[in-house]
């Protein structure tokens, strides 16, 4: 069956758009059509969405330039385009008559072979399908997008008996690969599996929280974090979904689930959220939600409203002594607590446990896409099984019957050996036979967890651990605290070298698990060092950290980083110091060190120097490649996509970027073991700098920002160490300047501005607040 | 002494850099076009032309080597044409004019083209390689200071409201605006092809709705608490310029539309952290080689580089300001630095013309600390 080369989105409202931006993203072209428009540009609604991708935040479109592979239209005048288009993805109004009418139009115009699918999260498949012929039936399936499509991985898929595998497949694999997306097939029933299992969960921690007496801030606190909940949990999340989408939503589960299933049990409109919608309090994009900036105020209070009374007050910081005590890993000690906190938490998280199991095997037979989805829909860290194995299957049976609650037949055979466990080296999990069956990654595929699952670590210390990845490839995993980086993860860094040479592996992989690669250094170790006026301590880090990169960079054997999420400061020093990367798509990366009033002292500052000035495209000289990489550190850039991150050159042109996170390590050990092949060490660079002649212009530049009040006095401090180290300190431009010259400028500068009382408020302030100290 | 006559001018359309409509345009192509369109217009034979002075204030990149003689293979001028790039920043272009009758007075040919170039957008200001001599730097720093703090301590240094400026900036606009509804503009402005064949004949800079609120809501530019914004300064912009210098002989047996008759020309320096007010003493000795008062003056073209020197100059100069700058200046029409010279050179010269009146004065502030100016008298 044909690729998917081109697609084409009808709707052009925030998700259709969103999904075109997705698309373009994934670098395919893509038409995205709306009803023709009253003016004289016909296609103004879509062209007027496609405006709104680059002022929208977060940003759908990974770089700027993907717009121009979106191309907007009407469905009147464009409609001749859709023959050329592989996919057709329908993203308008809930319904069917509507949508059925469109799909008519559509068959007149689309190419044979092509698929068509719609995003509703609402209507079934079947009832979209019923009266329409037998060839549309066959290419129609349901693609439901989460919204922001860019950022949400979870993508639903559901086809019917009459689809053919080729088709489900063809759309899966793009959706997977090209889109980045967590593919989760559905059957086909009302809310698939996220949102059902999502929205009974919202519900039902609503009207407890009502009939309880709980405040908005404590519920979110005790369903959040200790469940591995992002910290919106309830209440702050339906904020930013939208508080009128509600009764929509719900309306529509109540009239399409069966009357037996739980749902109905916790289904009810509350009087305050039908006034909240009324007087405009729909959430984020309204006057507000259970949250709001308190009206008027210049100083931003937050405000939480009272679910009795419906009145606003100040938002209060809960002190829920359980959540403190459980931590992130010990869920059972919430749902054990007597507190009306952990009763609460009982209420809602063990009938939304439950529920999620009573849906095997309506919803699917596999718990491990139920729990994918939940992952990838609602940003859950652990799904709904994966949550229970961490609960205790035994003691949740038990509890649920003792609590008079059904206890549904798939957690009863979980009961004695969990859903998830690890066999000879392989996860495998519970099937609906009872038995456990081997946890299968897809090709392409290749998770840490399973590594883990075969074995021990080759070597480990409490920040940092090496794995072996197969096939020759040794694997570096960071695992500190948000992965910041310490003397622990150079140690190992440094015990990996003579580790893989005396061992025959044949490259390194820099990779983990987590939501971020890594924040950089531990500025919090740098803060005590200073504090207690180690300065000695703060420059054999400095030394140390050079030393480490400057030897994975002249390894016998290539280094390739792996990133995902934020790879900040440090952790990007690491990356320019990498042979190669292969960065997941959303990986945020930038040299932020003077945020904190210092410089990048582990040779990023040469790196990314070297990287500019070995650039052929842009102008030449002594100076475009200093005044390039001061501009990107001095202002603390950060790329917010790995897209934008090789512009900024932090990624080569020859580094690989993954849209789908799962495939980053694979990609990343592929990439290793391509590079492995008669590998060569790279040789040191000389390059070519302006000294004190462009150290001046530098200079000049940073005291008219100061002057015009763009930069603050520590700035020009700040600004006046970068310039000294990039314009390659007291060198004339007939000579060069060596690596080794650079870090020695890196060193002097990072060691003069670490003892300024400037940079110490600096430092302080961003780990008390974690923005920075504009002084 | 044989007569110096000003026998044609032209521009392109002046655009804002970086996102106006001559981006894309090469300074070499743009600049070539109005030769060739100034060529056109005047009818002056090629083979006469002595040489090509081309006035550029970051003569690299697309503006390097030697654009001068690069412009006359691209304007499809004869080979026998010389060509030389003028350097003297803002007054570049002038600075050719003056070269030229300095030249021309000498016996050293009849007939010269005087041209300007900025493409403020392909080229940056300070260029692409700023390499400062670090003792200079630490000696005496007025040497490289920026011009927006220039503009700032003229306006200290002379009291020149925050009002004032914005009034002068947006009378400057509803002049320009009004010259261009007025179709004023036609005669001097070439008609510019883009690289993917957009034409190009309109100023892009002019603000006609621009307002008094509009201005004064905003920020100060370049100093904190400062009174100089974006909208009290002119604009970075790309453009060419270009005016025939030749004997007023050669100009009467060519049959060559005269405008004006160069009187006079001076240049002079000042304290570089209050270049602005460079025009006062240039213009001074240009009067006084003419031989005239600043009374006598009927005609005035004083570049706004920013509003602040230019009130400053006439403030000192004391200048009748319904004289000056009749269709409007520099904040509104815009500033590609080295192309302004000609530019107001050529237009003193089309406007006491087109006004009437004996003398016109032409002048501008140059960088660190300099001011040049022309006075031209009507031709008989």
């Amino acid at each position: 069956m044909s690729k998917i080369g081109k697609v084409a989105v009808i709707g052009a409202g925030v998700m259709g758009a969103g999904i075109a931006a997705q698309v373009a993203n994934a670098g395919v072209e893509v038409l995205l059509l709306d009803r023709p428009g009253e003016g004289e540009d016909r296609s103004s609604i879509a062209r007027d969405a496609v405006a709104r991708l680059l002022k929208t935040d977060p940003a759908p479109l990974m770089h700027k330039r993907k717009m121009k592979l979106i191309t907007p239209g009407n469905t009147e005048d464009d409609v001749d385009k859709l023959a050329e288009c592989d996919w057709i993805i329908e993203a308008i109004i809930e319904n069917i008559e509507i949508k059925q009418k469109l799909y008519h139009h559509l068959e007149k115009h689309r190419k044979s072979g092509s698929v068509v699918s719609s995003n509703t999260s609402t209507l079934r498949r079947s009832d979209l399908i019923e009266g329409m012929p037998e060839k549309f039936c066959r290419d129609f399936l349901i693609t439901h997008f989460f919204n922001p499509p860019r950022y949400m991985r979870l993508l639903e898929l559901v086809g019917g008996k009459e689809t053919p595998e080729a088709l489900l497949e063809k759309v899966s694999s793009f959706c997977d690969r090209s889109l980045g997306k967590g593919v989760v097939v559905c059957r086909d029933t009302p809310g698939f599996i996220g949102n059902r299992i999502g929205i009974f969960w919202l519900q039902c921690a609503v009207v407890e929280a009502m009939d309880r007496g709980i405040s908005i801030e404590v519920a979110d606190a005790v369903i959040g974090r200790p469940f591995g909940i992002p910290k919106t949990g309830v209440f702050a999340l339906l904020d930013m979904v939208g508080l009128d989408l509600m009764p929509h939503v719900l309306g529509s589960m109540a009239k399409h689930l069966s009357p037996e299933d739980d749902f109905h049990k916790v289904y009810r409109e509350p009087e305050l959220i039908k006034k909240m919608i009324a007087q405009g309090y729909t959430g984020r994009k309204g006057k507000g939600g259970f949250y709001r900036l308190r009206p008027d105020s210049p100083d931003k209070v937050k405000e939480a409203i009272n679910l009795v009374t419906g009145e606003y007050s100040e938002a209060s910081r809960p002190r829920v002594g359980v959540v403190k005590k459980a931590g992130t890993k010990n869920p059972r000690k919430v749902l054990q607590d007597t507190s009306d906190a952990g009763c609460y938490a009982w209420a809602v998280m063990s009938r939304t446990l439950a529920y999620a199991a009573s849906l095997v095997p309506e919803v699917t037979e596999d718990i491990a896409a139920i729990d994918e989805a939940m992952k990838s829909g609602y940003n859950w860290k652990y799904g709904p099984f994966e949550l229970m194995d961490q609960i205790g299957t035994a003691w949740l049976v038990h509890n649920l019957e003792v609590d008079g609650q059904k206890v549904p037949p798939v957690l009863k055979q979980a009961e004695e050996h969990g859903f998830y466990r690890v066999r000879y080296g392989t996860r495998e999990l519970l099937s609906m036979q009872g038995s456990y069956r081997k946890l299968l990654q897809r090709p392409g595929v290749l998770k840490l967890e399973d590594v883990k699952a075969r074995g021990g670590p080759v070597d480990s210390n409490p920040s940092a651990s090496l794995w072996d990845l197969g096939d020759g490839v040794m694997g570096l995993e960071f695992h500190s605290k948000m992965n910041s980086l310490n003397l622990w993860s150079l140690s190992m860094m440094q015990r990996a070298i003579p580790q893989i040479i005396a061992s025959d592996y044949k490259a390194l992989v820099v990779y983990n698990d987590g939501s971020n690669f890594s924040v950089g250094a531990n500025i919090g170790l740098l803060m005590v060092a200073a504090k207690l006026r180690a300065f000695p301590f703060i420059d054999y880090m400095v030394r140390k950290g050079q030393d480490t990169y400057q030897a994975l960079k002249f390894a016998p054997f290539p280094v390739v980083s792996a990133p995902s999420g934020m790879a900040l400061g440090g952790a990007c020093e690491l990356l320019l110091h990498s042979d190669a990367v292969q960065a997941h798509a959303e990986t945020y990366t930038g040299l932020v060190e003077v945020g904190v009033g210092i410089i990048p002292g582990w040779g990023g500052c040469k790196e990314i120097l070297c990287r500019w000035a070995t650039s052929t495209d842009g102008p030449q000289g002594p100076m475009p490649p200093v005044a390039q990489a001061f501009e990107q550190i001095g202002l603390a850039k950060v790329a917010k996509s790995a897209e934008e991150a090789r512009e900024m050159k932090i990624l080569r042109k020859t580094d690989g970027i993954t849209m789908n996170r799962e495939r980053v390590l694979a990609d990343a050990k592929e990439k290793a073991l391509e590079l492995a092949e008669g590998y060569v060490a790279p040789e040191p660079l000389d390059i070519v700098l302006p000294g004190p002649s462009g150290r001046v212009a530098l200079d000049l530049a940073v005291s008219g920002f100061h002057q015009s009040g763009k930069a603050t006095a520590h700035d020009v401090v700040v600004s006046a160490a970068l310039a000294e180290v990039l314009s390659g300190g007291e060198t004339d431009m007939t000579r060069t300047v060596s690596e080794a010259t650079l870090l020695e400028l890196e060193r002097k500068a990072f060691h003069k501005l670490c003892r300024h009382p400037d940079t110490i408020r600096r430092v302080n302030h961003m780990l008390k607040t974690g923005k920075p100290l504009r002084n | 002494m044989v007569d110096i006559v000003l026998a044609g001018y032209a521009r392109s359309p002046f655009h804002f850099a970086n996102k106006g409509a001559l981006a894309r345009v090469r300074p070499d192509d743009l600049v070539a076009q109005v030769i060739r369109g100034l060529v056109h217009k005047t009818g002056v034979a090629g083979k006469d032309i002595e040489a090509v002075f081309m006035g550029c204030a970051f003569p690299e990149g697309e503006q390097g080597l030697n654009i001068a003689r690069l412009a006359v293979f691209l304007a499809d001028l004869p080979q026998s044409v010389g060509g030389a790039t003028v350097n003297h920043f803002c007054g570049s272009s002038m600075q050719a004019i003056h070269m030229a009758a300095g030249a021309i007075a000498m016996g050293a040919g009849q007939a010269y083209i005087c041209a300007g170039i900025e493409s403020m957008t392909r080229v940056p200001m300070m260029g692409y390689n700023p390499l400062l001599n670090p003792a200079l730097a630490k000696s005496f720093p007025p040497a490289f200071i920026s011009m927006g703090e220039t503009a700032e301590n003229v306006a200290d240094k002379y009291g020149m409201s925050r009002a004032d400026q914005d009034a002068f900036s947006l009378q400057s606009h509803k002049k320009a605006a009004k010259a261009q509804s007025e179709g004023r503009f036609k005669e001097e402005i070439v008609t510019i092809t883009g690289p993917d064949g957009a034409v190009i004949e309109q100023d892009g800079c002019i603000r006609a709705e621009s307002t008094i609120e509009g201005l004064g809501s905003l920020s100060p530019a370049f100093r904190e608490g400062g009174c100089v914004t974006a909208g009290s300064s002119s604009p970075l912009t790309d453009g060419a310029s270009v005016v025939l210098v030749c004997t007023a002989d050669y100009a009467k047996q060519n049959s060559l539309p005269v405008l004006a008759k160069i009187r006079s020309i001076a240049v002079a320096g000042c304290a570089p952290e209050i270049m602005g007010i460079g025009p006062v003493a240039a213009t001074k000795k240009a009067v006084e080689r003419a031989g005239i008062s600043i009374k006598d003056l009927d005609v005035i073209e004083l570049n706004e580089a920013f509003a602040s020197q230019a009130l400053a100059c006439m403030s000192d100069l004391d200048l009748d300001p319904a004289k000056i700058n009749i269709d409007g200046g520099a904040i509104a029409l815009g500033h590609p630095l080295g192309a302004t010279g000609a530019r107001i050179t050529g237009k003193a010269a089309q406007l006491l013309k087109r006004e009437g009146g004996r003398f016109a004065l032409a002048t501008q502030c140059i960088g660190g600390g300099q001011g040049i100016a022309t006075v031209l008298e009507a031709a008989e």
